[in-house]
């Protein structure tokens, strides 16, 4: 299975359950939970299904492209379901079916995994799930999100996509990847890690980065002051501020001390403009309580 | 007063019950706990029920608790309460007509004055109510009272999961509830029990839709019935079968599982397994280049494997894995394990080769980049002190000779926190220190230190052996503990997030098991000095003080718990400690004294008069003055003075010979002279003279006993010991 047929399959494994394939956010973030359909959606009592391919950019994993399992650039597979379904382990393991990677041929364990993103505020508990000893999917029922508590609670899947095509095409090179026949990972992101991994740790302008952050911090508490309330865009300012924290800190340029600063602001963001959102929704009445697609309510109501 | 008695029904017969909660994989480390506590809930629950029973017992995986009770008593025991009121004096007033007193009774008994009969007392005739409650079913009572039972388990960390707000340690899917064959329906966390269950998530049975729910017939075949589904649920059948399993794979594999994490990782699988199935796999040779803490931190820390050493005890290529499924595809699982140690490994070896294109000493520039705590500056810092201190410990020590070994090691110390490896595997601080240091060329003696400066890493871990090494261990111990205090973060209550009660353990043990001898106080005192040289904080004697208190009760901590001793005992040696006597070993050593001398027959009796003494002394505040002999007017008192004059010197001598056996010796001779003391004269003499005489004899006394514990605080025998 090529890695683009992996993506189209869980597309329509999750499409089929009734999930919005909503799609990437065109900001820079460094997991899939950034996106808006997962941190914002996850705000409040409206249901959600939703399920996209998230680029995800972490500058301190690069490697110059020269290690097999490294990558400062990858993707992930984001599914989220508000409220948490029952049996949402049940649809986790069939969708891994529908991949071709069946349940009972392999070995597969829910470990542990306490989830943690002081960055969004943001706390859960579930697991890593390892599939014949490989970490292939985090699987986190969400209890605090901009450190607003979670009720209901939202139940996140984030497959590690390059894993489980390195796992289904029996390859040890990320770069090794089909893409689609004929076209190799490499060919498309090899040259892009090499320069990304210059820029990242040797290059980026720092006093560039940490301007940007400042103003960018700025912008986004005026715009969460602003009389329309302009809640989204303050968030993407959020976005922003926690990319340029990671670039900086991949750049060398941030020190332990200065760390635990950096993190706070950018959680002081995620926290005010989670509870700018809750309340702009609450006054707008929770508008997909009432929706009746594509969001059956019964459906979402669906217990094992 | 409440009076209950169960009455003896002849007809009652018994049945097991089950309680088994489904649930998502919840954490292996909560389950043995958990499985405790729900037997203890158990036996609560089936107490309040009034419901005999044969045993509980608890077993369980990561996916099921489950309570089972043997013999349950079907039909709860009726219940005879007589229940007392007011006297009689006070419930009838002089017409003979009840009272409020006799109304309110009987109002909040839920019956009518008419029912209320008298009873004789030795107060007197009281007004009494004799209940009688039937026995209700077990069914009946198990099912409203299990779900209360249920909210008592907690977890070390909880979750909420659906609208019930409920909070379990992960989420509850079904609940089986069945007293013999019959279901039991209750609702807890929003679940409603039922009678069905649910097998191994990865066991197809033949002509079965895998998945499916299971109809459960009976609480008495329910550990057989699992057992068919793909599940053990008794984790001592489970742990049995991993031990045979591992220990074939490591005959096949021709070594034998590596004992330092044997235990661990079995413990681990027996918790994250529905049925075990341990596996072998390899990984090349090349790897075997890798220091072998970082192979088996790979296996273990990151896989849990279990490594294979051969007969010399050296890693072998090989692991064990324990997968949670013999019904899948052995050689596809094992390749996929294989390849992901593999990728970790080529990691390590990354880093091992990043890692040492920087000496050590080269990264030193780099902790100013490591925070030690934001109240305290970096780690570079920290280091500056430690290198500080542990000069002059050997100084002190007069080991001028290992003066540059310490500091040397001092200063790399922490220089490991940079690398790639300790970034990876935090666990291998110090070892990779150690690693490194001697890769880089740096003497023996001073990679040893290196590595040797978090040992004890836990309770009863082992200590450093080489002397810097032990030096660095309490210089860096001691460097938290003051300065932590300094900046007021000390630890309390239960709350110790710094570490404090452990690093301060661990520096006891070191001080009092090793060789060396220094004076603690001297010690914090230096450390002091050198914190306010780096312009942290303004600790003088109160922190020294207020840090020894706290030294103290760890090193109390210690002897109640590695020697025995009593906490009197301790109470006693710890209140006459001075600056002089703050050698931490010594302490114990007259402790361990003591404890065997207060155990001597000869000893109570000497108490009793020596008690008295010291209470007349301290009574009166009495200051010492020189005892005059030409005042003494009895041959007891003379007697007394000159066993004092006698005993002194030598009691004085092994004191400061640490010979405090021999010192107690000394002291059980005055018992006969103190007692013939006190029955020839009365201390309070008419003649202030003779009295104050007399009063400075018993402190002289008094004090001769204080130079070595304070024996007032010693409890008598037999009394309870706090």
């Amino acid at each position: 299975m090529t890695f683009q047929e992996i993506i189209l399959s869980l597309h329509e494994f999750w499409k089929s359950h009734d999930c919005i394939l909503t799609q990437p956010y065109d900001t820079e973030k460094g997991a899939g939970t950034f996106n808006p359909a997962t941190f914002l959606r996850a705000i409040g009592p409206e249901p959600w299904r939703a399920a996209y391919i998230e680029p995800c950019r972490r500058p301190t994993d690069g490697r110059y492209g020269e290690n097999p399992n490294r990558l400062q650039h990858y993707f992930q597979y984001q599914v989220v379901l508000k409220p948490a379904p029952a049996d949402s382990q049940d649809l986790y393991l069939q969708s891994l079916a529908h991949l071709g990677l069946d349940p009972f041929q392999h070995d597969i364990q829910f470990l542990q995994d306490d989830w943690e993103s002081p960055t969004l505020g943001a706390w859960g508990l579930g697991w890593e799930v390892r599939l014949d000893g490989m970490e292939i999917t985090q699987f986190t029922y969400f209890q605090e999100v901009g450190s607003l508590e979670m009720d209901p609670v939202t139940v996140e899947l984030t497959y590690g996509l390059e894993r489980i095509a390195m796992y289904l095409q029996d390859v040890d090179n990320v770069y090794d990847l089909q893409w689609t026949e004929g076209v190799r990972y490499g060919e498309l992101y090899h040259e892009s890690e090499v320069q990304w991994s210059i820029y990242n740790f040797e290059t980026a302008d720092i006093n560039l980065l940490q301007t940007s952050f400042d103003r960018l911090e700025k912008e986004c508490l005026q715009l969460l002051e602003h009389s329309r309330g302009l809640v989204l865009p303050a968030y993407d300012c959020c976005m922003k501020c926690s990319h340029f924290f990671n670039v900086l800190d991949a750049r060398g340029a941030i020190s332990v001390a200065q760390r635990t600063g950096y993190i706070g602001r950018v959680r002081n963001l995620a926290r005010k403009c989670a509870k700018a959102y809750f309340d702009q929704r609450q006054n707008l009445g929770f508008p997909l309580l009432n929706m009746k697609e594509p969001i059956p309510a019964s459906k979402v109501r669906k217990k094992r | 007063m409440v009076k209950g008695s169960s009455s003896q029904q002849p007809k009652v017969t018994s049945l097991p019950l089950l309680v088994e909660i489904g649930t998502e994989e919840i954490p292996t480390t909560f389950l043995s706990q958990a499985l405790q506590d729900l037997a203890a809930l158990g036996q609560e629950l089936l107490d309040e029920c009034r419901l005999s029973y044969h045993e509980i017992r608890t077993v369980g995986t990561s996916r099921r608790l489950v309570l089972l009770v043997d013999g349950v008593q079907t039909q709860q025991s009726s219940l005879k309460q007589e229940i007392v009121g007011p006297p009689k004096s006070a419930a009838f007033d002089a017409a003979g007509l009840p009272t409020k007193a006799a109304q309110g009774f009987a109002k909040s008994q839920g019956v009518s004055v008419e029912q209320l009969t008298f009873k004789e007392t030795p107060k007197g005739l009281y007004l009494v109510v004799n209940k009688h409650e039937r026995g209700k079913s077990a069914k009946q009572v198990l099912a409203s009272s299990l779900p209360g039972y249920l909210a008592k388990l907690t977890f070390a960390k909880a979750m909420r999961w659906n609208a019930s707000q409920a909070k379990f340690a992960r989420p509850i899917r079904w609940m089986a509830v069945l007293l013999g064959p019959q279901v039991l329906k209750i609702e807890f966390a929003g679940i409603v029990s039922g009678g069905v269950t649910w097998g191994h998530r990865f066991y197809k049975r033949k002509g079965k839709n895998p998945g499916q729910a299971v109809p459960l017939t009976n609480a008495s075949t329910y550990i057989t019935t699992m057992s068919k589904l793909g599940v053990l649920v008794d984790p001592d059948e489970r742990r049995v079968l991993i031990q045979s399993q591992i220990a074939t794979l490591a005959t096949l594999g021709k070594g034998q599982i590596d004992p330092v994490h044997r235990e661990e990782l079995t413990e681990e699988a027996v918790w994250g397994v529905e049925y075990p199935h341990a596996i072998l796999g390899t990984f090349h040779k090349e790897f075997l280049a890798l220091p072998d803490r970082v192979l088996m931190s790979s296996m273990k820390e990151h896989q849990g494997f279990l490594s294979l050493v051969g007969k010399d005890g050296t890693l072998l290529p090989k692991f064990v894995a324990v997968t949670n499924t013999p019904w899948g595809n052995t050689t596809l699982i094992t390749k996929g394990n294989e390849r992901v140690l593999s990728a970790r490994l080529k990691d390590a070896q990354y880093f091992l080769q990043e890692d040492e294109n920087q000496p050590l000493h080269e990264r030193v520039a780099a902790l100013d980049g490591v925070m030690f705590h934001h109240k305290l500056g970096t780690m570079r810092q920290k280091v500056e002190r430690i290198q500080d201190l542990t000069g002059w410990m050997a100084m002190t020590l007069g080991r001028d000779d290992l003066k540059d070994v310490c500091q040397r090691a001092a200063l790399l110390s922490k220089a490991d926190l940079t690398t790639g490896m300790v970034g990876e595997f935090p666990n291998l601080q110090g070892v990779m220190g150690e690693e490194y240091a001697g890769r880089n060329g740096e003497r023996p003696e001073v990679s040893k230190a290196i590595g040797e400066h978090y040992l004890p890493r836990f309770p009863d871990d082992a200590l450093p052996t080489s002397l810097p090494g032990m030096l660095l261990a309490c210089a860096d111990r001691v460097d938290s503990i003051a300065s932590f205090f300094i900046v007021g973060m000390r630890p309390s209550g239960s709350e110790d997030p710094l570490g404090l009660r452990r690093a301060a353990y661990g520096l006891v043990r070191i001080m009092s098991e090793t060789v060396f001898k220094l004076n603690v106080v001297d010690v914090f005192e230096q450390m002091i000095q050198i914190l306010a040289k780096q312009g942290v904080g303004h600790g003088g004697p109160t922190t020294v003080t207020e840090v020894m208190e706290f030294i103290v009760e760890r090193l109390r901590f210690y002897g109640r718990s590695t020697m025995g001793l009593r906490d009197d005992v301790m109470e006693a040696v710890t209140r006459v400690r001075s600056k002089d006597s703050a050698d931490l070993g010594d302490l114990l050593s007259r402790m361990q004294a003591l404890q065997v001398i207060v155990n001597q027959p000869d000893f109570e009796p000497l108490m009793i008069g020596f008690k008295r003494a010291h209470r007349i002394v301290e009574k009166e505040s009495w200051q010492h003055v020189a005892v005059s002999p030409e005042r003494f007017q009895h041959d007891a008192e003379r007697q007394l003075f000159s066993l004092f004059n006698k005993v002194r010197q030598e009691v004085t001598d092994c004191v400061a010979n640490q010979e405090y056996a021999g010192a107690l010796q000394l002291l059980l001779t005055f018992k006969s002279a103190i007692d013939e003391f006190f029955s020839a004269v009365l201390v309070n003499d008419p003649d202030p003279l003779i009295r104050e005489n007399r009063l400075s004899l018993l402190t002289a006394i008094d004090h001769l006993f204080l130079t070595i514990a304070d024996f007032s605080c010693l409890q008598s025998a037999g009394a309870e010991m706090g």
